[in-house]
C-alpha cells in the first residue's frame, strides 16, 4: 500500500511540476505566476520604500556632526599600534622577517604624523612644547567651518619615531609600541587628582597630562621588562590637555590624537613578558570586562636568534 | 470426581505456562523517550548542538579569544531539545498501558478439585483439565466447560456486549463456543447459581485471551493531527536545511571561513525551527481537552481532540449510548386504539387519556400480574432513577404504573396475591389471582400477561370501553393490526387479559393449586396491549442532526434485531424520515428486492449478510448509502466495519462499551468507550471516555475538535511569521557583513519565552463562523499548514518585520555607526584585535563597546519582534473576518498573552540586561516605539487582506 502511495504521489509531482492539460508550472499558469510575480514585485518594492524612507526620516534626527549617544563608547579605550593578534608581539631581532609587519603597521601609522602633513596652517595650529588646558573651538557644527588642529610632531617620539631607526628598536631587540586614547567626540580626560596616583607615576603628574605608564602585569615578570623609555610631546609621557576635545570626522578630519611611545630597551628574551599600559585620569575607568578600556596589555616575546 | 492429581497439575503448568494474559511486548522506555528526543525538530537542533560544539572545539584549539559562547550555544539548545524532550515524553507516558486493565480483571482465587480435595489456589496456577467450582459472583477463572450446573447465569456482557445474564447449564447448544451453553468464560461474571467445570483454555488460549491479543496486534493508527504536525515539521525542517545549505555554500564561496559558515548554520537553523511550537501544541490540546472533560468527553490521548473535529463517520452503539439503556413503556393499546406513551428520561406523568374503564381493569393487571419490586428506602429518589429488582419488561411495567397509579406496592398489599405462575418459556405467559380490595365484592380477579397471540388464544372477549364483548373475527383483525404495527416500531409487545372468578365456584375459601391448575386459563378476557422499548435518549436526535449538518454520517452498529434498530434509528434520525430502504421500496412498489435500482440511500444490513460479504461489496453499501444501521452484528464484524469505512478515506469515531469492542475501539481513529456502561478493556483501549454515555457530548466533542484545528492554524501562522524576522538577521549579516542583528540565544528567548503564552493563548480563541456547519475536513487536502498560509506568513507577513530593522538602524546610527558605514563592517567588528574601530564620526570603539552595542541592537531587534507579534497575535485571531467583527475583547487571554509578552520583554531587558551571558542590556524607552508603526501597518495590511477575501471568496 506504501508503494501505491509513493508511485501516486511520484505522478502528481510531475504533473505538479508541468501540467501539460492546463499548462501549469508547479501548479500556476504562466498568466498566474505573472501576476503573482508582479504582486510581490509591488510589495517588496513597496516594502523597500517604506524601509528606505523611514531610515532616511531617522538620520534626519541625526546630526552629521556628533553622535546623539556615547554611553556605549565612552569611557574611552586605550590602543597600541602596531596591532596585533592576541597582544602578542614575538620575533626576532635578527631576523628582520619576522617584525617587517610591525614596522609597516608603525610606519603607516605615523606617516600623518610625518612634518610635511602638518604644514597647512588653515588646518594645523601649533599647541607648544608642554601640556596646557582644553582647546574649546566653539560649537559641534560647521557654522565657522571646519575646526583647526593640534601639530603633532613626530621628532617627539625620539627612538620610536622612526625617523633615525626604520626598524622602530626592533633591529636591536628593543621593540617601540604607540600608545593611543581612542577618539571620542567632545571627550574632555580629566588629569589625574595628584594624590590617586600611584607612587610610581607620581613623577609623572602634570595638571595638563593623561600620564601613561607601563608595567609588568604579574609580579614575576617585573624583573624581565627592565627599562621603559617613554616618548611624549615635549618629553611628557603622557596625552596633553590641548588635544582635546576632539570634534569628529567632519569637523577636524586631519586630527592627530597624541601618542605616547614607549620603548623597552631592556626585555628579557626568550621568555613571555607580559606588560599592561595603563592612562591615568579623573575620567579614564578600567573594566573587568573591557580590557582595553583605560588600559591594554600586551606580551612580548623577544626571541635571541 | 478426583480432579487432576497436583502432579499431573505441575506437569501441565510447566507446559502451558500460568493462567494470565501475557503483557504485550511493551517498548522499553527509554526507547520511548529517545524517540522523543529525536523526533520532530529535535534532530535538526541536535545538529545544532553538535555543530556548536564542534566549533567550540575547532575555536578552543586555535585559542580564540571567546570559544565558549558556542559551546554555551550548544549546551542552550541541548536543554531546549531535551526539556521539549521529556515534556513531550511525560504526555506520552500519561496514557495508560491498555493491558493494565486486562490483568486487572483476572480473579484471584478460585475454587479446585485436586487430589480429590477441594482447594482454593491462585487462579493463575490452575492448568486445563482442572475442575473448577463456581459460585455466585465469582469470575470465572479461565474458559471451562461446565458438567453441573444449577440456575447459573453468567454476565458475558464485557466478553459479547450482551447485557442480559445469560444461562448455563451442562446441554452442548451450539457448534460456536459463543453461542453454547456450556461453555463459561474466563474473566466474565457467574450472577447466580453454582456449577462446576472443566478448565479447557488457560491465559492468552482463552478467548479473552485472544481479543486482549487481537487488540493489541491492532496497530495504533496514527492520528490526524500527528500526520499534520509532521507534514508540518517536515515542511519547516525543508526550510531551514534548504536555507542553511543554500547560505552555507553562498557563505563558504564569499570565502567565509568553514568555522563562520558553520555557525551561520547553527544561526539559520536555530532561526527557522519554531522550538517552542510542539510544546505550544501540547499545551493547548491539553487545554481543549480540559475544556472538553467539563462537557463529559475525557480525552485520554491529546492528540485525539483533535482527531474527533476531524471525524466523518461516526459508528455508533445503539444500547446506552444513543437509547436509555433501560425498557419503558412506549405504547398501549386498548379500546382499538394506540396511544403513546412518554419515554423521556425524566417523566412524572403520562399524558394519555386514561379516563376510559378499560384502562382501569389494564392498569389494575400491570400492577397486580408483574413481581418486580422496588428496593426499599428510594421513596425520595425520582421514580425513573429507583433501583428494582426484576427484569426488564416488569420492570418497565413496574416504573409506568407507580408514575400513573402512585404507590403501586400499597395497591398489591391490599389485593392480596393468592396464586401465581411465573412466567416460563413454555408458558409464555404469567398469571397470578389476587382478592379485590372491595369488601363486597368477594370474587377473585385473575390476571394474567404474556406473549399477545398467546393470552389472545386464551380470550374469548375483549374489553371496550370497559364492556367485555365477544371477541369476533373483526376485533381479532384489529388486534392484529395493532400488534403488527407495534411490533414493527422494533417494540416488545406484551398482551394482558383478566377475568373475575364467579363467587360461586370460587368461593373465598378456595384453594387454588398451580401445579393442577384447578382454575380457568381460557375465556378469558383481553384486555389490551402495552409495547416497550429501550428508548432513545432526549438528546441524541438533535445531536444526530447537527451530525448531519456538520457532515458526518452517523452509522449505527447494534447487535439488536434488524427491526428495533431501524426503529430506533427512525426515531433518532440515523435513517431520515423521508429515506428508505431497498426492503422498503420493495414494498411500496411491490415488486422483489432484488428489483430495487440502487436508488435507496438508507440500508439496514445484518449481521448475517454481512457474514457473506466481499470487502468490495462492503465498500459498494458504505459508499452507496448516506443512512446505514448494522444489526446483529458480533464483534469481529464491528472492526471489519471500521475497517470499510477507513477504506473510504473517512476519519471513523468508534463508540463501545464492551470488551469485545475494544479491537474496534482500538482500529478507530478514535475510540470512544462509555464511562457509565463501559469495560475497563474499553476504557483503556479507547482515545475518550464519555463520561455521560450521551451521545450527544461527541457532538460537543466533534465541536471542540474543529474549533482547535482552526485554532491550532492561527498559532503556527502566529509562530511562523516570526521566523522570517529571525531568518532575515543572519541571511542579511551573511550578504552585506553587517554586525549581527540578533543572536541565537536572543531567537530562543522569542522562541521560548515572549511567544509561548501568546501562541496557547489562540486557543482560546471562539469560533469564526458555525463550524458545525462545515463538511468535516478532508484530510488529503484540507492541511493544517497549507502552501498559503505559509507563504503568505513568510512572505507577506514576515517581510512586514521589516520594523525590526528599522529599530537595529536606529540604535546604530544613534550611537555613532549611520547604516551606510555598517556594510561590509564584519570581518573588522568581530575582530578582537581592532580596538580602535572607527565610527561614522571618527570615534573609536574598543572590542566590547561593540559588542555590547551588537547586544543593545539584539536587544532593539528582540523587542521590535515582539512588539510586531502583538500586531501578528491581533490579526491572527481570525482568518477571515475582520478583528471588529471577532471582538477585541472578546478572548481575555490574548490579551494575558499580549501582557506576557511585553512583561517577560521588559524583565529581559530592563532586569536581566546585565547578566552577560544572556546578551540582553537595558534599552533606550524610545526604541521600544519604533516597530509600532509597522506593528500597525501588519494589522492595516492584513485587515485590507481580509477584506478582499470576503470580498471576493473562491479567488486563488
Amino acid at each position: 500500500m506504501a508503494r501505491g502511495k509513493a508511485k501516486d504521489g511520484d505522478g502528481n509531482w510531475k504533473k505538479f511540476i508541468w501540467n501539460s492539460e492546463k499548462k501549469e508550472l508547479l501548479g500556476r499558469t504562466g498568466g498566474s505566476w505573472f501576476k503573482i510575480l508582479l504582486f510581490y514585485v509591488i510589495f517588496y518594492g513597496c516594502l523597500a520604500g517604506i524601509f528606505i524612507g523611514t531610515i532616511q526620516v531617522m538620520l534626519l534626527t541625526v546630526s552629521e556632526f556628533e553622535p546623539k549617544y556615547q554611553d556605549r563608547v565612552a569611557p574611552p579605550g586605550l590602543t597600541q599600534v602596531p596591532q596585533v593578534q592576541k597582544t602578542e608581539i614575538s620575533f626576532s631581532a635578527s631576523d628582520p622577517k619576522s617584525f617587517e609587519l610591525y614596522v609597516k603597521n608603525l610606519e603607516k601609522f605615523l606617516n600623518d604624523y610625518k612634518a610635511d602633513q602638518q604644514t597647512e596652517n588653515i588646518i594645523f595650529e601649533d599647541c607648544g612644547e608642554a601640556p596646557t588646558d582644553y582647546k574649546e573651538r566653539g560649537l559641534y557644527n560647521d557654522a565657522q567651518g571646519q575646526k583647526k588642529v593640534c601639530k603633532f610632531k613626530r621628532e617627539w617620539l625620539e627612538n620610536c619615531s622612526g625617523i633615525n631607526d626604520p626598524t622602530f628598536g626592533y633591529g636591536y631587540g628593543k621593540p617601540c609600541i604607540l600608545i593611543k586614547l581612542n577618539r571620542i567626540i567632545g571627550f574632555k580626560p580629566k588629569a589625574p587628582a595628584n594624590e590617586s596616583l600611584p607612587p610610581e607615576v607620581m613623577a609623572k603628574y602634570h595638571p595638563y597630562l593623561i600620564p601613561v605608564h607601563c608595567a609588568a602585569r604579574r609580579e614575576e615578570d617585573a624583573e624581565k621588562i627592565g627599562t621603559v623609555e617613554y616618548y611624549g610631546m615635549g618629553g611628557y609621557p603622557g596625552f596633553g590637555l590641548q588635544y582635546y576635545p576632539y570634534y569628529g570626522k567632519l569637523l577636524q578630519p586631519r586630527y592627530l590624537q597624541p601618542l605616547v611611545a614607549v620603548q623597552f630597551t631592556n626585555l628579557t628574551y626568550d621568555t613571555e613578558v607580559r606588560v599592561e599600559c595603563k592612562a591615568y585620569g579623573q575620567n579614564i575607568q578600567y573594566s573587568d570586562k573591557d580590557r582595553f578600556q583605560g588600559r591594554f596589555d600586551i606580551k612580548f616575546d623577544v626571541k635571541s636568534s | 470426581s478426583q480432579g487432576l492429581s497436583s502432579a499431573k497439575a505441575a506437569e501441565i503448568l510447566v507446559r502451558d505456562g500460568p493462567n494470565l494474559l501475557t503483557p504485550p511486548k511493551a517498548t522499553p522506555e527509554i526507547v520511548k523517550f529517545l524517540k522523543q528526543m529525536i523526533g520532530g525538530f529535535s534532530i535538526l537542533l541536535w545538529i545544532g548542538v553538535v555543530f556548536s560544539w564542534i566549533s567550540f572545539g575547532i575555536q578552543l584549539a586555535q585559542g580564540a579569544e571567546s570559544p565558549f559562547d558556542n559551546l554555551y550555544l550548544g549546551v542552550v539548545l541541548a536543554l531546549v531539545v531535551i526539556l521539549t524532550g521529556i515534556f513531550a515524553y511525560y504526555q506520552e507516558a500519561k496514557s495508560t498501558n491498555i493491558m493494565a486493565s486486562f490483568s486487572k480483571m483476572i480473579p484471584q482465587q478460585a475454587l479446585v478439585i485436586r487430589d480429590g480435595e477441594k482447594k482454593e489456589l491462585p487462579a493463575d496456577q490452575l492448568v486445563v483439565g482442572d475442575v473448577v467450582e463456581i459460585k455466585g459472583g465469582d469470575k470465572i477463572p479461565a474458559d471451562i466447560r461446565l458438567i453441573f450446573a444449577q440456575g447459573c447465569k453468567v454476565d458475558n456482557s464485557s466478553l459479547t456486549g450482551e447485557s442480559e445474564p445469560q444461562s448455563r447449564s451442562c446441554d452442548f447448544t451450539h457448534e460456536n463456543p459463543l453461542e453454547t451453553r456450556n461453555i463459561a468464560f474466563y474473566s466474565t461474571t457467574c450472577v447466580e447459581g453454582t456449577a462446576t467445570g472443566i478448565v479447557i483454555n488457560t491465559g492468552d488460549r482463552t478467548i479473552i485471551g485472544r481479543i486482549a491479543s487481537l487488540t493489541s496486534g491492532v496497530g495504533n493508527e496514527k492520528t490526524p493531527i500527528a500526520i499534520e504536525i509532521e507534514h508540518f515539521v517536515y515542511l519547516v525542517a525543508g526550510v531551514a536545511v534548504s536555507i542553511g545549505v543554500l547560505f552555507f555554500i553562498i557563505s563558504v564561496s564569499m570565502r567565509y571561513k568553514i568555522l563562520d559558515s558553520i555557525i551561520f548554520l547553527i544561526g539559520i537553523i536555530v532561526a527557522n525551527v519554531p522550538e517552542g511550537l510542539l510544546a505550544t501544541v501540547t499545551v493547548s490540546l491539553s487545554l481543549t481537552a480540559k475544556r472538553m472533560a467539563k462537557k463529559n468527553c475525557l480525552v485520554k490521548n491529546l492528540e485525539a481532540v483533535e482527531t474527533l473535529g476531524s471525524t466523518s463517520i461516526i459508528c455508533s452503539d445503539k444500547t446506552g449510548t444513543l437509547t436509555q439503556n433501560r425498557m419503558t413503556v412506549a405504547h398501549l393499546w386498548f379500546d382499538n386504539q394506540i396511544y403513546s406513551a412518554d419515554t423521556s428520561e425524566d417523566q412524572t406523568t403520562q399524558p394519555f387519556d386514561q379516563s376510559s374503564p378499560s384502562w382501569t381493569a389494564l392498569s389494575k393487571i400491570v400492577t397486580l400480574c408483574n413481581r418486580a419490586e422496588f428496593r426499599p428506602g428510594q421513596e425520595n429518589l425520582p421514580i425513573m432513577k429507583r433501583v428494582v429488582v426484576g427484569d426488564a419488561s416488569e420492570t418497565a411495567l413496574l416504573k409506568f404504573a407507580e408514575v400513573i397509579l402512585g404507590d403501586v406496592m400499597n395497591i398489591r398489599a391490599q389485593k392480596k396475591k393468592v396464586a401465581e405462575i411465573p412466567f416460563n418459556s413454555t408458558n409464555k405467559f404469567q398469571l397470578s389471582i389476587h382478592e379485590t380490595d372491595d369488601p363486597n365484592d368477594k370474587r377473585f380477579l385473575l390476571v394474567m400477561k404474556g406473549a399477545p397471540e398467546r393470552i389472545l388464544e386464551r380470550c374469548s372477549t375483549i374489553m371496550i370501553n370497559g364492556k367485555e364483548e365477544p371477541l369476533d373475527s373483526e376485533k381479532a383483525e384489529a388486534f392484529q393490526t395493532a400488534y403488527m404495527e407495534l411490533g414493527g416500531m422494533g417494540e416488545r409487545v406484551l398482551g394482558f387479559c383478566h377475568l373475575y372468578l364467579p363467587e360461586n365456584e370460587f368461593p373465598d375459601t378456595y384453594l387454588f393449586d398451580t401445579d393442577s391448575m384447578n382454575f380457568p386459563t381460557s375465556n378469558l378476557c383481553f384486555v389490551g396491549l402495552l409495547s416497550m422499548i429501550d428508548p432513545p435518549r432526549s438528546t441524541v436526535p438533535d445531536a444526530v442532526s447537527k451530525c448531519r449538518s456538520a457532515g458526518i454520517k452517523v452509522i449505527m452498529v447494534t447487535g439488536d434485531h434488524p427491526i428495533t434498530a431501524k426503529a430506533i434509528a427512525k426515531s433518532v434520525g440515523i435513517i431520515s424520515a423521508t429515506s428508505e430502504t431497498v426492503e422498503d421500496i420493495a414494498k411500496r412498489l411491490n415488486i422483489p428486492v432484488e428489483q430495487v435500482n440502487r436508488e435507496a440511500t438508507a440500508a439496514v444490513v445484518n449481521g448475517m449478510e454481512l457474514k457473506d460479504m466481499s470487502s468490495q461489496q462492503l465498500d459498494e453499501i458504505l459508499c452507496n448509502h448516506s443512512e446505514i444501521v448494522f444489526a446483529r452484528t458480533s464483534p469481529q464484524q464491528k472492526l471489519i466495519i471500521v475497517e470499510g469505512c477507513q477504506r473510504q478515506g473517512a476519519v471513523v469515531a468508534v463508540t463501545g462499551d464492551g470488551v469485545n469492542d475494544s479491537p474496534a475501539l482500538k482500529k478507530a481513529d478514535i475510540g470512544i468507550a462509555m464511562g457509565i456502561a463501559g469495560s475497563d478493556a474499553a476504557k483503556n483501549a479507547a482515545d475518550m471516555v464519555l463520561l455521560d454515555d450521551n451521545f450527544a457530548s461527541i457532538v460537543t466533542g466533534v465541536e471542540e475538535g474543529r474549533l482547535i484545528f482552526d485554532n491550532l492554524k492561527k498559532t503556527i501562522a502566529y509562530t511562523l511569521t516570526k521566523n522570517i524576522a529571525e531568518l532575515c538577521p543572519f541571511l542579511i549579516y551573511i550578504i552585506t557583513s553587517i554586525p549581527l542583528p540578533i543572536g541565537t540565544i536572543t531567537i530562543l528567548f522569542i522562541d521560548l519565552g515572549t511567544d509561548i503564552i501568546p501562541s496557547v493563548a489562540l486557543a482560546y480563541e471562539k469560533a469564526e463562523s458555525d463550524i458545525m456547519n462545515r463538511r468535516p475536513r478532508n484530510k488529503r487536502k484540507d492541511r493544517l499548514v497549507n502552501e498559503q498560509l505559509a507563504v503568505y506568513s513568510y512572505l507577506q507577513i514576515g517581510a512586514l518585520a521589516l520594523g525590526a530593522f528599522v529599530t537595529y538602524f536606529t540604535v546604530y546610527a544613534e550611537q555613532g555607526f549611520l547604516p551606510s558605514t555598517l556594510l561590509g563592517v564584519r570581518v573588522n567588528w568581530e575582530n578582537n584585535a581592532i580596538n580602535d574601530f572607527e565610527d561614522s564620526y571618527g570615534q573609536e570603539w574598543t572590542k566590547y563597546q561593540r559588542t555590547y552595542l551588537q547586544w543593545t541592537g539584539y536587544t532593539a531587534f528582540f523587542v521590535s519582534i515582539t512588539i510586531q507579534q502583538v500586531a501578528d497575535l491581533i490579526i491572527r485571531k481570525t482568518r477571515r473576518n475582520s478583528i471588529f467583527q471577532q471582538g477585541l475583547f472578546r478572548n481575555k487571554v490574548v490579551w494575558v498573552g499580549i501582557f506576557s509578552q511585553i512583561g517577560i520583554a521588559l524583565i529581559l531587558t530592563y532586569g536581566l540586561g546585565h547578566v552577560t551571558a544572556l546578551n540582553f542590556t537595558p534599552l533606550r524607552f524610545q526604541y521600544w516605539f519604533v516597530a509600532v508603526p509597522f506593528a500597525i501597518l501588519i494589522w492595516v495590511y492584513d485587515e485590507v487582506r481580509k477584506l478582499f477575501i470576503r470580498r471576493y471568496p473562491g479567488s486563488k
